[in-house]
Formats: structure tokens, C-alpha cells, sequence
């Protein structure tokens, strides 16, 4: 753990949004913590807890109201549209619950589509793609369609082009969410060879304790504030212990 | 991003939905289609008509006996204009050839052949005024005309109907039961829209006056054509003529002219401005079915970016920046609007090729201006249709994008 370099960096993130029945609705409130390279972390919660737009702070979807974000060492927090897609492109690999593929793309274009927005050399772009699709055990379907492949295919379809871009970060919202427990576990198995074998950070989004289980760290959020972050813990009450305590 | 990558992705847009697809092409075809066509027939008729003055001349003018109108009704049968005023107006320093002339109709024979065509008394002139060329034989000299010869000089129709032999020159064909030697024949010009120059008879002016009309009055014309010189002034010539015959026939300040001068160049220029609009009108009535297309393109891409937005918020969570994603959007359009332009082009030459030789039976002429036009004008839309489209996509929120359904 000695090379271990801060990867993010939340320093007092709020978020507020707008309400369109008028008026306004914060749900983060000065979340601050740091990950660290080669950190496997679960940000947990129940739904509107908040964590999902956590998610979308750190991956450069959406930027906070207010608070410090820092990734890689540099302050994101205010940068333009354009700036945080040349970030999402360069530092973040997403995994997401419905897959996200392109559906009349076959799999190599899903693949390549990162490098592409890189600018990198088409055969580059191929041999790259291919090299990923391999890593998956998706070598043999590139010029499938997503819709000809079942959908554990495809969220490893999904991790390939995650890290078709060589991200320092793999962000994975609810990845087993659209898949069957067989499947949700391989793919959670395949995230922590790439944790334990590559060294690759993932954070993943969950509202499940047992996925929470493969990651080495939780960050469990409720009611837009953090009441947990530490080493997953053997069972899920202590977890809903500290969503209590908040409460007083 | 290369050019490579982003005419991939538009054509994989574009092709992805194909029924669609083809049926915004079909507006831009049409629309290309109809400015095409309607540009060449509109220049086809421009032409056609041009031509058939220019095969009289822009240096010609002609002058007619008798008032231009008189209470409504042209009298033109009044004997004002003579040989002499052709002699005098001769004079004038721009005028290059000219010549009296009567026309009439002639009941000719040859054998036992009869057959009804347009008798024409002039001067040898008329063949520089008229362009005249010959195949057979000579036209009549002006000892001829002194002379009032029996000589004719006949139109190949004519030669053709009244069954005279390929070279019918010394044969003696009877007009208005006078023996006539045929002297020439002249090449066929085609019709033009003053009758076919090709079925007629020309005579000395003297021969039709004195032998065959007996005329009281030998040296009145209905008719006196002229050509002057390329670089004379058409309307300078025209009123030095209209001063001449004012006062040789002795016309008052004040009091209409007994002769009426139509100057082809003038006939021309007014032709041409009335066929120049004639061409604007078609354009514009084209350039509509153009816009109609366009609002096509406009409303597939709109519709396209509401239906792509998930692919927009996956292409912008991997990185696409959000002038890519303009340029992607515009491009597709721009595409769509050039591959119906192409097809439009095509389809637009072929139809306004057919139209001019099965319809308007006339060579329509190829001009590139069109083409330019019709695919600058084709891309210009589908930049302009997919402007709106592409910054809506562009700035659409990847976050909401990414959760539609």
C-alpha cells in the first residue's frame, strides 16, 4: 500500500437541486472522503439515500452545488461540459445497471467508442478493443449485436469498454441490478480480479450488503450524509446501526 | 475523431433506420429534382426561343408599310414604303445590306405536280440579311432584278413537293401559270416559329411587281428588311431611318408615322426578359418543394435526437464532447441532404433530358450551374435543417439522458 495515490478527493460536497414545483431539495450533505488507487469501495444506501448522485459527482456526470472535488489531484469542480467529457474519457471507466450499450453497434464499436472520442488511431482502437473483449471472454462475438447476447454478455461487453480507455477508475452503478444472481456474482468476481490482479480502482453503487461484501471498504450514505465508511463489515446491522444513530 | 469516423457513424445513424431515411431523401430528390428540371426547361425555352430571333439577326430591323395601328386595326396594305426609300435608307452610314420585299401566296407547277407555297419578291440582299446559303445553283443578281428575269430560287420543301429532280437548277416550273427557270436551291434551315423557311419561293422584287402582280404601283413594297453593321447602335440606326422616311414621306411634326420599323435586337432583349422571369417563377416554385424537403430533414432529426437521446447520454458519459456531438448530428443531415441531392441531380438531368427531346423537342443544354447550385444549396439546408437538432442533442443532460426510456 506504500504507492497508494489519493484518486478522489470530496472535500464538503452539497448537492441541491432545483424542484420544479418550485422551490429547492438538497440531497448531499457535506460528503467528504477519499478513495485511494487500487481501493475496491462499495457506496451503499437504500434508494434516495443519495447515492446515485454521489455516483454522478464522481464521475464527472454532474457537478456539485457547492464543496470541492478533486480527482487525480485536480480540482473538477467547476470545470466546463466539455472539460468533464475529456475527463470522463481520460480518468473513468462506467459500468452501468442497463448496460448502456449502443444497440445497432456491434460489440467492437461499443468497445472502441471511448478510444474513439480519444482520438486514437483506428487499428490501435481495434487492436486495443480486442484485447479487452478477450479479458472478458467475449473474443469470439465482435461483430455481434448487444441485442444477440444475453445480459450477463453484455454487462462484460460493458466492463470491456469500461476499460478499453485504460481509466484510472472503474465507476459500476448497480452492475448486477438487471442480472440474475449466477450472473451478478461472475461479474462481481470478474471486478475483483481486475482489483486484485490489475490493480484497477473500483467504486461500485449498491443498495445490496451482499455485493457490498466483495468490496474491501464501504461508504454507506443515508439521507444524503455519510454514516459509515470503513472495512465491510461482517453483517449488514452495522450498517443500518449507523443509519440509526444518524438520525439522533 | 476522424472525417472517417464521423461519415461512419452518420451513415450507421442513417442507415439504422431506413424506411425513414429514404423517406427524407425523397424530399431533397424532389426538391433537387424539380430545381434541375426546372432550370434546364426554363433555359431550354430561353434558348429556343432566342434562337429563333438570332437565326433573323439582332442587326436586322424591318420596316413595314403602313401604320402601326389605326383605331385598333393595323393598316398594313397601304403602298407607302418604295424601292426608292430602300435606296435612300441604303445610304445611311450603318447600314450594311438591305432589301425591298413582298410576300404573297403562289400557286406553282411542275409537271404534274401543283402545289400551294409563300412567294417572296426581293433584292440579292436578302440572302446576307437572311443568312441564305445554297446548295444548288446561284441566287439572282440585281441584272435580274433590273431585268424583272422569270428566275426562282426555291426552298428544298418545296423542290421536294413539287417532285423536282436532286438538282432541279434550269428546270422550268410554272408560277401563277408564268414559266419560271428554278436558278437554286436553298439548304434547309428547319421551322422556326415565323413558318417553315424552307417551303418558299424567292422572285425579283421587279418580276412579282411588274409580271406577276401588274402592280399600278411597280415600286411600292409592303416590306423592306436591312442589316447593319455589328458594331452600329440598333436604336440610333432606327431613328435615323424614322427621320428619313418622316421626310420622304413628307410626314408633319405631330402625325403618325405610314410605316412601322421592329427592331429584332429590341424584340430580343424583351423576349429575354420575359423568359428570365419566366425562369425565376420556375426556380422559385422549385426552391419550395427544396425548402419543403428540408423541413423534412429538420423534423427526422429532431424526432432522431428525442429517440437517440439514451445513445447522446452513453456517447457523452464516454467522452464525446459536446461539439461532437454537433458535428455527428450535422453531419448526418448534411449527408442525407447530399445523397438526395446526388440522386436528385441524376434523376433531374435524365427527366429534363427527356423532356426537352420528347417534348419540347429541343437539345436541352448542360450547364453545371445547376448542379453547383442544386448541391450547395442541398448541403446549406441540411446545415441549416440540422443546426437546431444538433445543439438541442448537444446540450442535452448526460445524467437524464443516460436514465431515458
Amino acid at each position: 500500500m506504500t504507492n497508494q495515490v489519493n484518486i478522489i478527493n470530496l472535500k464538503k460536497i452539497c448537492k441541491i437541486f432545483p424542484l420544479e414545483i418550485g422551490g429547492e431539495q438538497q440531497v448531499l450533505f457535506d460528503i467528504s472522503f477519499t478513495i485511494q488507487s487500487g481501493e475496491f469501495v462499495a457506496i451503499m444506501g437504500p434508494s434516495g439515500s443519495g447515492k446515485s448522485t454521489c455516483m454522478n459527482i464522481i464521475g464527472a456526470l454532474d457537478s456539485a452545488t457547492s464543496g470541492t472535488y478533486e480527482l487525480y489531484g485536480k480540482d473538477i469542480t467547476t470545470l466546463s461540459p466539455d472539460d468533464l467529457a475529456t475527463i470522463r474519457n481520460e480518468y473513468i471507466g462506467f459500468v452501468f445497471q442497463n448496460f448502456n450499450l449502443l444497440p445497432k453497434r456491434n460489440i467492437l464499436d461499443n468497445v472502441m467508442l471511448p478510444l474513439m472520442y480519444r482520438g486514437i488511431d483506428v487499428n490501435d482502437r481495434i487492436r486495443r478493443a480486442r484485447e479487452m473483449l478477450k479479458l472478458v471472454g467475449l473474443e469470439n462475438f465482435e461483430s455481434y449485436l448487444p441485442t444477440q447476447l444475453s445480459g450477463g454478455m453484455k454487462q462484460r461487453v460493458a466492463i470491456a469498454r469500461a476499460l478499453s480507455g485504460n481509466p484510472k477508475l472503474i465507476l459500476a452503478d448497480e452492475p448486477t441490478g438487471s442480472l440474475d444472481s449466477k450472473m451478478g456474482n461472475e461479474i462481481l468476481k470478474f471486478f475483483k480480479k481486475l482489483n486484485t490482479d490489475m490493480g484497477i480502482t473500483i467504486v461500485i453503487i449498491t443498495h445490496e450488503f451482499d455485493i457490498a461484501q466483495y468490496a474491501k471498504r464501504v461508504i454507506h450514505i443515508y439521507d444524503g450524509r455519510i454514516t459509515y465508511d470503513g472495512a465491510v463489515p461482517k453483517n449488514e446491522t452495522v450498517l443500518l446501526k449507523s443509519q440509526k444513530e444518524s438520525h439522533k | 475523431m476522424t472525417l472517417g469516423d464521423i461519415l461512419k457513424e452518420s451513415w450507421l445513424s442513417i442507415s439504422g433506420n431506413k424506411l425513414r431515411s429514404f423517406l427524407t431523401v425523397l424530399g431533397i430528390i424532389i426538391g433537387v429534382m424539380a430545381v434541375v428540371i426546372m432550370v434546364a426547361v426554363g433555359e431550354t425555352v430561353q434558348l429556343s426561343i432566342t434562337d429563333q430571333f438570332s437565326s433573323l439577326g439582332t442587326n436586322t430591323i424591318v420596316i413595314r408599310a403602313g401604320a402601326a395601328r389605326r383605331g385598333g386595326i393595323r393598316s398594313g396594305n397601304r403602298n407607302t414604303l418604295t424601292i426608292q426609300d430602300a435606296e435612300q435608307i441604303q445610304k445611311l452610314p450603318d447600314v450594311m445590306s438591305i432589301t425591298p420585299a413582298q410576300s404573297g401566296s403562289a400557286q406553282v407547277i411542275y409537271g404534274n405536280k401543283n402545289w400551294s407555297t409563300m412567294m417572296l419578291g426581293a433584292h440579292p440582299d436578302y440572302t446576307v440579311i437572311q443568312d441564305i446559303e445554297m446548295t444548288h445553283g446561284t441566287f439572282f443578281d440585281m441584272t435580274a432584278v433590273k431585268n424583272a428575269s422569270t428566275y426562282a430560287v426555291i426552298g428544298p420543301d418545296t423542290a421536294r413537293e413539287l417532285g423536282l429532280p436532286d438538282n432541279p437548277v434550269g428546270e422550268i416550273i410554272r408560277i401563277q401559270n408564268m414559266p419560271f427557270v428554278v436558278i437554286g436551291v436553298m439548304k434547309a434551315r428547319g421551322d422556326s416559329s415565323f413558318g417553315s423557311q424552307d417551303d418558299m419561293i424567292i422572285i425579283p422584287i421587279t418580276t412579282l411587281k411588274k409580271r406577276l402582280q401588274g402592280s399600278p404601283f411597280p415600286d411600292s413594297v409592303t416590306m423592306v428588311a436591312l442589316k447593319i453593321y455589328q458594331d452600329a447602335d440598333n436604336a440610333v440606326v432606327t431613328d435615323q431611318i424614322s427621320a428619313l422616311l418622316r421626310q420622304r414621306h413628307r410626314i408633319k411634326d405631330g402625325d403618325e408615322d405610314d410605316f412601322q420599323i421592329t427592331d429584332m435586337k429590341q424584340i430580343m432583349e424583351t423576349m429575354d426578359t420575359v423568359t428570365g422571369y419566366l425562369k425565376l417563377l420556375l426556380i422559385a416554385i422549385a426552391a419550395v418543394s427544396l425548402l419543403v424537403g428540408s423541413i423534412g430533414i429538420m423534423n427526422m432529426m429532431l424526432v432522431s435526437v428525442v429517440e437517440r437521446t439514451r445513445e447522446i447520454g452513453i456517447r457523452k458519459a464516454v467522452g464525446a464532447r459536446e461539439r461532437i456531438i454537433i458535428i455527428q448530428f450535422l453531419s448526418e443531415s448534411v449527408l442525407i441532404s447530399f445523397i438526395g441531392s446526388m440522386f436528385g441531380l441524376v434523376f433531374g438531368v435524365g427527366l429534363s433530358q427527356g423532356i426537352g427531346r420528347f417534348i419540347l423537342k429541343y437539345n436541352v443544354p448542360f450547364s453545371i450551374w445547376p448542379v453547383i447550385l442544386s448541391v450547395s444549396v442541398a448541403v446549406i439546408v441540411g446545415l441549416a435543417s440540422g443546426v437546431m437538432p444538433a445543439f438541442r442533442a448537444a446540450k442535452l443532460n448526460p445524467i437524464d439522458s443516460l436514465r431515458y426510456e
